[in-house]
């Protein structure tokens, strides 16, 4: 067989410095062009000052004194940076501080699992590929700090009077965040340079876990410390809201938007960090020289992909909460985001978004090339293929369709049809949890392309059918308790009877994972999981999908009632399937082993472009959360009356962020980078 | 090699794009015409044409790719056909077709035209602080007094709202065909329904002219009535607007603050 030349050889040096020119001469422009913006700005701005300057300097020339007298100390509210906005400058450290900090935080998380999961099974590659990560961890991780004082800098420099009000009410917890941060430290270190020391003995690896919880423990803890300054901004509450006093630290802390805020971040870390791995892992494995090299940084790229999405699966649920949340704070910042300035960003979430499920699903889909026996299942893809496509078309359509004069003339009306059927939230709730049926779909298939004939469920023993009993039971329970919450609503009677549909859904729901339990009991697992799957889908999809527009015209109330309940809905099913899944395909004979490292390199572009993708999600979203308390500082009690308190255009914004991916690329690059040359000397020793 | 079947993938991923393409271009304009008991076609906007055909494309560059076999079956459609006839047959059309494709493209594109431009529009502007906070003074009235002013509002709506909007707030007055942007259409629940009457009350009292800067231009012929009705009567309009149109405004949240 012809060997064929890689696409790119990454391991050429020549190739390496014209990637690093390239990066140099991205910013650089990115910069410049963002930089002209501001100064066209400043200019006007300066020109107003000057011409105000020189109207007060006339008077003063006239009655000048002989002995000038010293000036007063003057207390300033706003300063810029040499010349650059403020805000320019907090918004790049801060979201670039964020990006470094979703990682540094999500990492530990899934690191304690894969290091627990290398104990249980005696497998000594996951603990290899827990270090491997926590080494990435570590490099990161000083970036993170040293951002984070840049941040603190920036924001006390820059915004004096906003910052002296936020220390007034946060002071005692600003402490806290600084003792979390040395635990934090400590256990980093302690966990990184003692896995040698505590891997020779049981106990010590229990140790040694104990350390990455710990570390986790912290971490967390500074995430929703910090968090909880950025909803205070947000919606504020534990304070007079005319003169300011602080009425209760604890309702200030504690915020209404505090915890939705938290459950996203953490979920979203855990993708962020996932995605950014299995990037790291591609690129290794497209420079890879060995099989045994080219092998492990598949597998590595594997599981990345795998946690990236994991996490992105509930990712929605927990941004709808949010969003949800956002709304209840003040409808008039919930209708900002999603139909008023900002909803235009929302379609290039939406547009991110699609291409997470469909690089994920297509990561998938190449890496069944490297399974015997996955032959079985790929005529399913297709399928699988244009639903994802279908979703992702919907999930795009925006309610306000650009139209020419001429195009709105023709329609005769303000809305066309496909945007006023796929452009509202009904619609899109529902293709969103289709497309999540459907890369849980995909990664069923994935999981199972390897295995032949399974056994009869009889033969897993009575912990098997208890354990599916427990979880199916816990399900069900969660799916009851909701019902018996939506029918003890207190509503108005018009608005009370669409509550109904929704919890005889809920009760469908029940009798289909009973029925399903029974199946799976009965052998027929996988006529079981279809099951399921086709009444999640006719319920939860297809009758919600046209239910939506029913609540939306008449009791809008519900709408919120009627999310939560096709969510519900939806991630019974997927729990549910995964323990029937567990169980079918237990101790099934093998077709073929999976051969790690023969993946087309096509794959691992799809792993670079998802971390692409989620860092700019990321930047994108961070802009939307902070950008939607407009021109307040503290939304309701203190105005920004900054220069540049403006709501930046989306072209603005689409620069901005630009510049932060490129920024946060190529520091991370440099960071791994640095990383791995101890490795490097290693190999060369 | 040279007797194993050609496979003609290439030809079917072309032939899938066609298919959608004339869904959405012809098929789709008569679908709604029906659905919706139109008298005349809906035709997809330029803007969806692109986003959805762009997916399409995208779509089928997945699918042929989604492994070696695949990639490299879809790829030898550009190589020799040999005796294959029908092949080569393609191959002339596609060699003829894409350049003509790209040139449409690039003339259409440049050609001078009259149309007029295309706007990108946002659904809600973004409300005044100073009217976040009002709240409808009858909100929390007895029903013998909230049945009085949806009476009074659904009057005054007659009055002043219908020649534009129509006398069912379905956006049908007798002026609705004057305008560039047509009157919307309150019965549709991606209207009125999603915004609290804070928001309504405010697009009444100061209508187009009381726009913000932001996201312009508006387009909006909508007159400011705050010259014209107090604001005892924009609530009651309210009120009777949403009876009239049959839809619930955004309700308020209770939050614990």
């Amino acid at each position: 067989m012809i060997k064929l030349k890689p696409f790119m050889d990454f391991t050429s040096k020549k190739l390496q410095l014209r990637i690093v020119f390239t990066l140099f001469l991205a910013i650089f422009l990115l910069a410049l062009a963002t930089g002209t913006g501001m100064a066209q700005e400043n200019v006007e701005a300066a020109k107003t000052t000057e011409a105000a300057a020189e109207a007060t300097a006339e008077p003063a020339e006239a009655t000048a004194e002989p002995e000038p007298e010293p000036e007063p100390y003057e207390v300033v509210d706003y300063r810029n940076f040499f010349g650059i906005d403020g805000r320019l400058i907090v918004w790049i450290i801060s979201q670039l501080h964020l990006m470094f900090a979703a990682f540094v935080l999500a990492v530990p998380l899934f690191v304690v699992i894969i290091e627990v999961v290398g104990m249980k099974s005696g497998d000594i590659r996951y603990d290899n590929l827990a270090r491997e990560f926590t080494k990435l961890l570590s490099a990161a991780f000083a970036t993170t700090a040293s951002l984070g004082g840049l941040l603190a800098f920036a924001l006390y420099g820059l915004y004096p009077a906003f910052m002296r009000y936020m220390t007034d009410v946060f002071h005692p917890f600003m402490f806290i965040y600084a003792l979390c941060f040395f635990g934090e430290v400590f256990c980093l270190y302690g966990y990184y340079y003692s896995w040698d020391l505590l891997s020779k003995t049981p106990k010590g690896k229990w140790i040694h876990i104990s350390i990455g919880v710990m570390l986790n423990v912290f971490g967390t803890a500074l995430m929703m410390l910090a968090n909880s300054w950025a909803t205070f901004m947000m919606a504020p509450s534990g304070i007079d809201m005319v003169t300011g006093t602080v009425t209760s630290l604890s309702h200030a802390f504690a915020n209404f938007l505090w915890m939705p805020v938290n459950i996203h971040r953490i979920i979203a870390n855990v993708a962020f960090g996932g995605f950014v791995v299995g990037a790291y892992a591609a690129v290794k494995f497209m420079g890879s020289k060995t099989d045994e090299d080219r092998a492990h940084y598949d597998w590595m790229g594997y599981i990345g992909n795998f946690i990236g999405l994991g996490a992105l699966i509930p990712l929605p649920f927990a941004g709808y909460y949010l969003g949800r949340e956002v709304y209840s704070a003040s409808p008039v910042m919930g209708n900002i985001m999603m139909g008023g300035a900002f909803s235009w960003t929302f379609i290039v979430q939406a547009i991110l978004i699609g291409m997470l499920f469909i690089g994920g699903n297509y990561y998938l889909w190449n890496g069944m090339s490297r399974i015997k026996g996955a032959e079985r299942y790929t005529p399913y893809i297709k399928y699988i293929n244009i639903i994802i496509f279908f979703c992702f078309a919907v999930w795009l359509t925006p309610h306000n369709l650009p139209l020419s004069g001429e195009e709105r003339a023709l329609i005769g009306e303000q809305y066309h049809p496909f945007s006023k059927f796929f452009g509202v939230m009904a619609a899109k709730n529902a293709v969103v949890n289709l497309l999540i049926l459907s890369t849980f779909f995909s990664f069923l298939l994935y999981r199972r392309a390897n295995k032949g004939e399974t056994k009869p469920f009889s033969s897993h023993g009575r912990g098997a059918r208890i354990t599916l009993i427990i979880a199916a039971g816990l399900t069900v329970m969660y799916l009851a308790w909701y019902a018996l919450g939506l029918r003890g609503l207190e509503l108005e009677e018009n608005i009370l009877r669409y509550v109904s549909p929704l919890v005889t859904c809920l009760v469908i729901q029940i009798i289909a994972i009973v029925i399903a339990i029974l199946l799976a009991f009965k052998n027929k697992g996988k006529l079981a999981q279809g099951f399921l799957f086709a009444v999640t889908t006719i319920t939860a999809i297809m009758y919600f999908w046209y239910y939506g527009f029913v609540v939306m015209e008449k009791a809008n109330l519900v709408l919120r009632y009627l999310s939560v309940t096709q969510v519900s809905i939806v991630i019974s099913c997927l729990i549910v399937n995964t323990i029937i899944d567990v169980f079918l395909f237990k101790n099934a004979k093998e077709v073929g082993g999976i051969q790690w490292g023969k993946i087309p390199h096509r794959s691992q572009y799809a792993l670079l472009l998802l971390c692409v993708a989620i860092v700019t999600l990321m930047g994108l979203m961070g802009f939307i959360r902070s950008g939607l308390r407009m021109n307040w500082h503290i939304y309701g009690y203190m105005q920004d009356t900054s220069a540049g308190s403006f709501t930046p255009s989306i072209a603005y914004m689409g620069w901005t962020v630009s510049l932060i991916v490129i920024l946060f690329l190529a520091l991370v690059s440099l960071v791994f980078w640095l990383a791995g040359l101890a490795d490097k000397k290693k190999k060369h020793a | 090699m040279g007797s194993k079947k050609n496979s003609y993938s290439m030809i079917l991923a072309i032939v899938s794009i066609l298919i959608v393409f004339v869904i959405i271009k012809f098929v789709a304009p008569y679908a709604f015409m029906y659905l919706l008991a139109k008298d005349h076609t809906m035709p997809t906007p330029s803007t969806l044409m692109l986003w959805y055909m762009i997916l399409a494309i995208l779509g089928t560059l997945v699918y042929v790719s989604t492994s070696d076999l695949k990639w490299a079956r879809f790829l030898s459609f550009i190589l020799p056909a040999g005796d294959d006839k029908i092949k080569a047959l393609f191959q002339k059309m596609i060699v003829l077709a894409f350049p003509l494709l790209v040139g449409w493209f690039a003339y259409s594109g440049t050609v001078p035209g009259t149309a007029s431009p295309v706007e990108l529009r946002i659904q809600h502007p973004t409300l005044l602080q100073e009217f976040e906070k009002l709240e409808n003074p009858f909100a929390n009235a007895d029903e013998e007094t909230k049945r009085r002013c949806i009476e009074e509002g659904k009057h005054l709506y007659q009055q002043n709202c219908r020649p534009c909007h129509g006398s069912k707030a379905d956006g049908n007055g007798p002026f609705a065909n004057a305008f560039r942007l047509r009157p919307i259409n309150f019965t549709d629940p991606g209207t009125i329904a999603t915004v609290v009457e804070n928001f309504a009350f405010w697009r009444i009292k100061e209508g187009g002219p009381g726009l913000p800067n932001v996201s312009t231009p508006w387009d909006s012929p909508m007159p400011a009535w705050k010259d014209v009705l107090t604001d005892t009567q924009i609530w009651k309009i309210i009120m009777g607007e949403y009876v009239t149109a049959g839809v619930v405004a955004r309700q308020r949240e209770e939050i614990e603050h």
